[in-house]
């Protein structure tokens, strides 16, 4: 009496443990994919060997979902997933659990699966080719080697030196081929449904690539800038909604930990030693789950990849839109676009020609700084409307080309943070060699004398900024000087092949 | 059959739907000998798993195995109760087989070799028993003495028992001292690694309307090496080992704004407020699990700027302002619960009116009527720019510092910034504002703050002077 109860009570766990029903989802129909620049870089651009930024990615699905309780099992999504950021939404019965199950399928999961089950042995003479199998039961855990039982007794599997392996009737419940995503529900009737998967995923980043073209006479640039977005993702969103996000977005979480789902742990075969004082290592080969192998060219330091695109002078036909998100810029590519696997791809984001620039030299000097300095070659902007600009500069990289000798040839390049409408940009395209400042120190104490050159056969506009220092009274000399960015700002013409000369006095 | 009919009911209905492609799985599936499951799970550290199980105990003396316990199990904070019985002792063995191992037990004992020609595949069969194993193996066949496999040729050795103390994996077993003989359920607890969990959050955030949806999702993550089947399932927030570190003085403006006063309707343990999963469920190894425990729409929450100078210094470029969003978790106007610490990622439409991720943050256990502030992202458009004007010396030991803060809103509608000038106290120094250009509000001995209104498309300057002690 009694035990027919115990197996009413394990029939009914068991049924209900197995009454999952499983709904496979292989691909979506729609997909939407907003890229995030890697949160910890201001300037610059992407490294297309170590994509650290992430996306929104949105999965329309349909589901042919029976009435009951299903797990609803999300194939295709990017490798990247960040499993616990996952939202399903347009489930009728809503959303019982997610889960994430990573107990893959293995040479290791296998051994560990069939402990204590019935197996094959199979042995092939090396000098016939004759093939033998036995059944064998599995006795040991996949952790260290496999004892295994057969007819004969007690063996160890590839300790012998015989060509031998195990062959399984099945896989063992709960395994995978790769981390799956679930959820599930509990619907009141069957029926179709159409549901939107969310989720975050790294392996993305992007940024913006400006072509910076100096006019013939230096005061003015056409401005083109690219998108340039990176997947390094297996998977690819084809006829995708592309979408770029500008501005920071605060992230706690380790992503790149989130977005690595646990892998499985390799079988490694330990035999008894054999021979006199060598192990015997047996000569099994680790399965190699494959690297991700970017496939995109490398880029050559130097050689910006704006310059490729701005060989041909075919002007762009579509542009990412802007509208403000929040306190983000979000970027809209306006047609369908495939976010291919392992690739970069660029969208025009901004053309902006004619844009009055002005070029000039800087230094920044601290009172005491005696020496010989190369002065920094800016491209300075005002982005305002009224001066020819006027819209928000995504951080990214510029390439500047200037004519000389008959042609347009790349003159240098910057990086370039967020700016706002409004702000002043300047383009750090370089340190100058023609252009110098040799600070000495006079025989009078604290009197400072500094000789600007210049070895252009043009005047140029230089900047001298004094940074008073954290703790210091202004400098006699220096007190009457503008004030910009928290610098003294004396602003300076040097004629062309022609020196200038100033001093000054640090006080105490 | 009243065991056989409804199992093979689903799986003829999981064959049905599984795709052609999908494997085989193995038809008889190993029964986990797991009983009526109960898991506690904190949120760092251990975790309580209770298992009863059906043991058939004889009277007198017996040995129970216990298998399918967690990998992680500590074994000595098992407790057992069964009734009728009394413990004798608690073993936990760890001696596991491999064939080193196998091959260590079986010094002095007698296996046989089995050598196959690599010519011709003839085999030749001999028993040998084993004199050593030291860094190889030493056999003696008959009068011959020989080291096993040293001519690196083929052979086979059977073994022709295990040794019993050998096991495939570690086995926690009971002794036990029983009245009477019989069927009983038997509870066996024990604390574990391996498990834990984190609040996951997804909130929507409608900046227009100045309101959040929020739903919390419980994150629970299973590294144990064993799956726990149709367990009940309750989670504590809270780790009474102190893993959870959270009370720490945070530098800056933290998430938590103001510390609730008010008392989460969900039972507690002590100071921990207990989240049970409403069923039973299968924790499976390597599973990352997640269960909704919040639901709640139309909550206010409004957007704010902030902004912080560490010391009285320039910055040479304008620097953005912390986008911030904040929120209360009162039962008035509020989420009305107690949020378990865990990370909060926020959502916001877009002008086709699909959710974008707009940042996230990440916050302590936060009792309820707390009010929050989290930090998105720095906004792209509202910046400041805190620099020194001037800075002189009026006496041996004081110093008189102004500074300018620009505060820049490139956005079409006027925002408010929160600047905080930092680090006016340092060691015994007595800071003084002389003068400032707007009343800030002094927050304590080392800030002080000024809610900066600048108009859309404009700019907003602040000035103050600051006297110093050195």
């Amino acid at each position: 009496m009694r035990r027919i109860l115990i197996l009413a009570l394990m029939a009914a766990q068991t049924s209900t443990v197995a009454a999952q029903q499983i709904v496979t989802s292989p691909s979506p129909e729609k997909v939407a994919v907003s890229i995030y620049r890697d949160p910890d870089r201001d300037d610059g651009g992407i490294e297309l060997g170590n994509l650290n930024g992430f996306a929104l990615i949105s999965e329309t699905r349909t589901v042919d979902l029976p009435a009951g309780e299903a797990d609803i099992r999300f194939e295709g999504v990017a490798d990247g997933i960040i499993a616990v950021s996952a939202i399903v939404t347009g489930l009728p019965g809503g959303t019982v659990q997610k889960n994430r199950d990573a107990a893959l399928l293995s040479p290791a999961s296998l051994v560990d699966g069939s402990l204590g089950n019935r197996v094959m042995l199979r042995r092939t003479d090396r000098a016939t080719g004759t093939v033998r199998e036995e059944t064998a039961t599995v006795r040991s855990s996949a952790a260290g080697a496999v004892v295994v039982e057969t007819p004969a007794g007690f063996e160890t599997l590839r300790c012998t030196g015989l060509a031998e392996t195990l062959v399984y009737n099945g896989v063992p419940a709960g395994l995978s081929a790769k981390p799956t995503l679930s959820v599930r529900t509990r619907s009141a009737a069957a029926g179709r449904a159409t549901i939107t998967l969310t989720y975050l995923a790294t392996g993305f980043d992007w940024a913006a690539n400006y072509v910076a073209d100096l006019s013939d006479d230096g005061t003015r640039v056409d401005l083109l800038a690219w998108m340039t977005i990176a997947n390094s993702n297996g998977a690819s969103f084809a006829d995708a909604t592309l979408n770029a996000l500008a501005g920071s977005v605060n992230v706690d979480s380790d992503y790149a930990e989130l977005g690595t789902p646990p892998t499985a742990d390799a079988l490694q075969l330990r035999c008894f030693a054999t021979g006199s004082g060598r192990y015997g290592q047996p000569d099994y080969a680790l399965e190699d789950a494959g690297e991700i192998v970017v496939t995109a060219m490398r880029r050559e330091p130097g050689a910006p990849m704006a310059l490729r695109a701005m060989e041909s002078a075919t002007p762009v036909t579509v542009v990412a839109e802007m509208e403000a998100l929040g306190d983000l810029k979000l970027y809209r590519v306006p047609v369908p676009t495939t976010v291919a696997a392992n690739a970069q791809k660029q969208v025009a984001l901004l053309v902006k020609p004619n844009v009055p620039v002005r070029r000039l030299y800087q230094v920044t000097l601290t009172p005491f700084g005696e020496g010989d300095y190369q002065l920094a070659h800016l491209l300075r902007l005002e982005n305002r409307a009224a001066k020819g600009l006027g819209e928000p500069l995504p951080a990214g990289q510029v390439a500047l080309f200037e004519p000389a000798a008959g042609e347009r040839r790349y003159a240098g390049a910057a990086m370039l943070r967020d700016h706002a409408v409004g702000e002043t940009v300047n383009m750090l395209v370089g340190l100058s060699s023609q252009v110098r400042l040799k600070l000495s120190a006079a025989n009078v104490k604290g009197q400072w004398t500094g000789e600007l050159t210049n070895a252009n056969p043009h005047p140029v506009d230089v900047e001298v900024r004094f940074d008073l220092g954290g703790s210091a009274t202004p400098k006699r000399g220096l007190s009457s000087l503008p004030r910009k960015d928290g610098f003294s700002i004396w602003a300076v013409t040097v004629p062309a092949n022609g020196t200038r000369t100033f001093s000054y006095r640090t006080g105490q | 059959m009243m065991v056989r009919g409804p199992t093979m009911m689903v799986t003829l209905a999981l064959a049905a739907l599984v795709p052609a492609t999908a494997w085989t799985q193995s038809a008889t599936a190993t029964r986990s000998a797991q009983g009526d499951l109960s898991v506690t799970i904190y949120n760092g550290g251990v975790s309580l798993v209770q298992d009863i199980r059906q043991l058939d105990i004889p009277a007198g003396r017996s040995r129970q195995e216990f298998p399918d316990v967690s990998a992680q199990i500590q074994p000595a904070t098992v407790s057992f109760a069964a009734s009728g019985t009394g413990i004798v002792e608690q073993n936990f063995d760890y001696d596991l087989l491999s064939p080193d191992a196998l091959m260590q037990k079986a010094v002095g004992e007698v296996v046989t070799l089995i050598r196959t020609n690599t010519a011709t595949g003839a085999e030749a069969r001999e028993r040998a028993k084993v004199l050593a194993v030291n860094n190889g193996v030493v056999l003696q066949i008959g009068e011959r003495i020989e080291i096993l496999r040293d001519d690196g040729l083929p052979v086979r050795v059977i073994f022709d028992k295990i040794p019993p103390n050998l096991r495939a994996k570690p086995t926690l077993s009971i002794t036990l001292e029983s009245k009477s003989g019989g069927v009983r359920p038997a509870t066996l607890s024990y604390l574990t690694g391996g498990l834990g969990w984190v609040a996951d959050y997804v909130s929507l955030f409608d900046e227009k309307s100045g309101a959040i949806d929020v739903q919390g999702w419980i994150t629970l993550t299973n590294s144990t090496g064993t799956t726990f089947t149709a367990a009940r399932t309750l989670l504590v927030a809270g780790s009474p080992n102190g893993a959870g570190n959270y009370n720490t003085r945070n530098r800056g403006r933290g998430t938590l704004r103001r510390a609730g006063t008010e008392t989460a309707p969900r039972e507690q343990l002590g100071d921990y407020y207990l989240y049970p999963l409403a069923e039973r469920t299968t924790i499976a190894n390597a599973q990352q699990k997640q269960v909704s425990f919040l639901d709640v729409q139309r909550v206010p929450a409004k957007k704010a700027y902030e902004y912080a100078v560490g010391w009285l210094i320039s910055s040479s470029e304008p620097q953005s302002a912390n986008s911030v969003i904040r929120f209360s978790s009162s039962a008035q106007g509020g989420l009305g619960d107690a949020l378990p610490a865990g990370t909060v990622r926020f959502y916001q439409r877009d002008a086709r009116g699909d959710p974008q991720f707009i940042g996230e943050s990440q916050i302590g256990h936060t009792p309820m009527g707390s009010e929050l502030g989290l930090t998105t992202g720095q906004a792209f458009d509202v910046k400041v720019q805190a620099t020194v004007e001037k800075r002189e010396r009026i006496s041996d030991t004081r110093w008189r510092t102004s500074m300018k803060y620009t505060v820049t809103n490139a956005k079409n509608e006027a925002v408010v910034v929160d600047v905080t000038q930092d680090g006016l106290d340092w060691y015994w120094t007595d800071t003084r504002i002389i003068a400032e250009s707007l009343p800030s509000k002094r927050r304590d001995s080392n800030g002080t703050r000024w809610n900066v209104a600048v108009p859309a498309n404009g700019e907003t300057v602040v000035t103050a002077t600051f006297e110093t002690r050195f």
